[in-house]
C-alpha cells in the first residue's frame, strides 16, 4: 500500500472520530441502537397481554352476521373495501421520495459543517439551488390537475 | 350487554380481590416458605462480601435496607429499569395518562362545559381508570373481510412504535433509554414507520372509511416529513452534533429557540401534522369520516392506539424542548439533601435507621427532570390548546403549507444558522 494511500485512510479515521462516532467497529456501533429495539420488544410484551385479557374478560356473541359488516354508518356495505385512492394527490407521494432523500443528504454535510472549509459551502449552496428548481418545478407539475 | 356490568358491585368485587389474597398468603405461608427453604439447603450458595450467602442472610438483605439499597442502586443502573421505568415507558406512560385527563378538561374549559365530573369525587379524577374498565370489558369485533392477523398486529405496532421513539428522548443528564450517537436520524428513522403502521391498518379493515383516512394519513405524514426534518437542520449546524444528549447539552446558556425561531415554529406546526392534531386531523376527521382510521377499531384495540398516540404526543414535546428549549438546563430549583441524611441516617420517631447512600437520584439529576418536565408540560399544553380554538383545514390547503411555505421558511431557517456560524456569532470562536 503506498503512503498516500495509508494517510488518505488516517484521515478518514481521524475524520469519523471527530463526527463522535467512538464505536470503532460496525457492531459496537449497532449495539448502541439495542436498547431502541429493547423498548420496542417492551411495549409489545406489555401492551399484547391487554389485548388477551380484553378477548378474556369480554363477551363474544357470534349471534348477528350484521354486526361483523364494515361500518357504513348502518347502511349495508357495497363494492369493495379498498377504493378511492385519490390519484391527484400521487405527485406528493413521488416527489416525498426524492426530497426525502435530499433533506437526509443535506444532514451528513449539516453536522459536519463545524469541521470543513468554510470553501465546501458554495457545492452545498449551488446544491440547494439545483433542489429548489426542481422542487418548483414538481410542485407545479404536481398542481397540474388535468394530468392527473 | 357486557360480562360486568349488570351484576357488578364494587363491595363484592373488593372482596373477591381480598379472598384471593389470602388464599395466597395462606398457601405461600404453609407450602411456598417451607418449599423454598428446603431448595435453599441444597442448593450451594455463593459468596458475597466474603460472607457465605445462607438462606438466612439473604432474608436479612431483604429486610435490613442498608443491605438492600445498593441492590435497588444496581437495579437502577440496568437497562430493564431504564426502559421499563424511569426514563422509558413508565415514565412516558404516566405523562401521557395526564395528558389526556388535562385535554379533556381543558377543552371543556374552553368550550364552557364541565368535563369529566363524577368518577373520583374530586373533579372526575379517576375518570381514566373507569374508561380503562370500560375499554377492557368491551368485546372486540372485527370487520368480517378484515385481514386479521395485522389487524390484531396493527395497535401493538403503533404502541411499540411510539415507545421507541420515547426511548431516544433524554430527560437528565445521562437518563436517556439509548444514547445513540447519531439521535437524531434514528428520529427521523422511527417517525417514518408511523404512516406506514397507519396506512397497514387501514388496509387491513378492509372497510372504506378506515381506507379513506389511512390515504390522508399518508399524504399528511409525508408532506410534512420533509419540513420537519429541514426545520431541524439549524440546530444540527450550530450544534455540529446529532446526539441529543449533546444538543441538550449544548443549550446550558441560553436555548437555541433565541436563535431559531422560525425553525422552532415551523417544527411545531410540522409537529402537530405528524400527531394528527386538531387544525390537521384530516385522517380523523371524526365530522365527515367517522373516525378516520381509527373507525373498525373497538374496544382495546382503540384504547391501544390511544395510548400510542399520546406516547407519540409526549415524544415529540420531549424533542421540541431537547431541541429547542434547553432540555433539562435550568437553574437548581430543587433544595440540597441534608447532610444527617447521608452521615446519621432518618430518625423516625424512636428509631433511627442508617442508609448508607441514601439519596438514590443526584441533585442534578432531580433538578434537571423537574425543568424537563415542566418545559415538557408547557410544550404539550401548546400543542393542546389548538383543539379548542382552531377548524380542521382542507386537504389541498394542507398540501399548500405543508409543500410551499413551510419548506420554504426551513430553508430560511438553515440561511440563518448558516450566518449566525460564519458571522461569527456562534459556533467555535464565536461571541457565545
Amino acid at each position: 500500500m503506498s503512503f498516500k494511500k495509508i494517510r488518505s485512510k488516517k484521515c478518514a479515521y481521524l475524520f469519523i472520530q471527530k463526527l463522535g462516532f467512538k464505536a470503532k467497529l460496525v457492531g459496537e456501533l449497532a449495539g448502541n441502537y439495542s436498547t431502541v429495539v429493547l423498548m420496542f420488544g417492551f411495549a409489545v410484551a406489555a401492551m399484547a397481554p391487554a389485548l388477551v385479557i380484553s378477548r378474556m374478560l369480554s363477551p363474544r356473541k357470534r349471534s348477528n352476521p350484521v354486526k361483523f359488516l364494515p361500518m357504513e354508518c348502518g347502511q349495508v356495505p357495497t363494492g369493495e373495501g379498498r377504493t378511492h385512492f385519490m390519484m391527484q394527490y400521487y405527485a406528493y407521494i413521488l416527489m416525498f421520495v426524492v426530497f426525502d432523500v435530499v433533506a437526509i443528504f443535506l444532514y451528513a454535510w449539516g453536522s459536519t459543517i463545524l469541521y470543513l472549509p468554510k470553501d465546501a459551502t458554495l457545492p452545498i449552496i449551488g446544491f440547494l439551488a439545483i433542489v429548489f428548481g426542481a422542487m418548483a418545478f414538481a410542485l407545479h407539475q404536481s398542481g397540474r390537475r388535468d394530468i392527473w | 350487554m357486557s360480562v360486568i356490568a349488570p351484576n357488578f358491585k364494587l363491595s363484592e368485587f373488593i372482596k373477591s380481590i381480598l379472598d384471593n389474597l389470602f388464599w395466597i398468603l395462606l398457601i405461600m405461608a404453609l407450602i411456598g416458605f417451607p418449599a423454598i427453604q428446603l431448595v435453599l439447603f441444597f442448593i450451594e450458595m455463593p459468596v458475597i462480601n466474603g460472607e457465605l450467602l445462607t438462606p438466612f442472610l439473604a432474608l436479612t438483605w431483604l429486610i435490613d435496607p442498608s443491605r438492600s439499597l445498593p441492590i435497588i442502586k444496581a437495579f437502577m443502573t440496568t437497562d430493564l429499569f431504564r426502559v421499563a421505568a424511569f426514563p422509558g415507558f413508565g415514565f412516558a406512560a404516566l405523562i401521557a395518562a395526564g395528558t389526556i385527563f388535562v385535554e379533556r378538561k381543558m377543552l371543556a374549559k374552553l368550550q364552557l362545559r364541565v368535563g369529566p365530573f363524577y368518577c373520583g369525587k374530586i373533579e372526575g379524577i379517576l375518570q381514566l381508570m373507569g374508561d380503562g374498565l370500560k375499554l377492557i370489558s368491551k368485546e372486540i369485533i372485527i370487520p368480517a373481510k378484515a385481514d386479521k392477523p395485522l389487524f390484531w398486529a396493527a395497535p401493538v405496532l403503533f404502541v411499540a412504535t411510539a415507545a421507541a421513539f420515547v426511548a431516544l428522548i433524554p430527560v437528565a443528564p445521562g437518563w436517556v433509554v439509548a444514547d445513540v450517537d447519531v439521535g437524531l436520524l434514528a428520529v427521523f428513522a422511527v417517525i417514518g414507520f408511523f404512516p406506514i403502521i397507519t396506512i397497514l391498518s387501514a388496509w387491513s379493515a378492509n372497510s372504506k372509511f378506515p381506507f379513506i383516512g389511512g390515504i390522508r394519513a399518508l399524504y399528511q405524514m409525508v408532506s410534512f416529513e420533509i419540513p420537519l426534518i429541514l426545520s431541524l437542520l439549524g440546530v444540527v449546524i450550530l450544534t455540529g452534533t446529532l446526539n441529543l444528549s449533546e444538543i441538550a447539552a449544548s443549550q446550558s446558556s441560553f436555548p437555541w429557540i433565541i436563535f431559531l425561531p422560525i425553525g422552532a415554529i415551523v417544527f411545531f406546526i410540522t409537529m402537530l401534522a405528524e400527531l394528527e392534531r386538531i387544525p390537521f386531523d384530516l385522517p380523523e376527521a371524526e365530522s365527515e369520516i367517522v373516525a378516520g382510521w381509527l373507525t373498525e377499531f373497538s374496544g382495546m384495540m382503540y384504547g391501544l392506539v390511544q395510548l400510542g398516540t399520546y406516547l407519540k404526543l409526549y415524544a415529540f414535546a420531549g424533542l421540541f424542548v431537547v431541541l429547542f428549549l434547553g432540555g433539562w438546563s435550568g437553574p437548581m430549583i430543587w433544595p440540597p439533601f441534608p447532610e444527617e441524611i447521608i452521615t446519621e441516617g432518618i430518625e423516625l420517631g424512636p428509631v433511627t435507621a442508617q442508609f448508607p447512600g441514601l439519596p438514590v437520584f443526584s441533585q442534578e439529576m432531580l433538578n434537571g427532570t423537574v425543568w424537563f418536565v415542566l418545559k415538557t408540560v408547557g410544550v404539550i399544553f401548546f400543542i393542546l390548546l389548538p383543539r379548542g380554538v382552531f377548524p380542521r383545514i382542507r386537504v389541498d390547503m394542507l398540501l399548500d403549507l405543508g409543500w410551499k411555505k413551510l419548506i420554504g421558511l426551513a430553508f430560511v431557517n438553515i440561511f440563518i444558522a448558516l450566518g449566525l456560524l460564519y458571522a461569527g456569532i456562534l459556533g467555535p470562536g464565536g461571541i457565545f
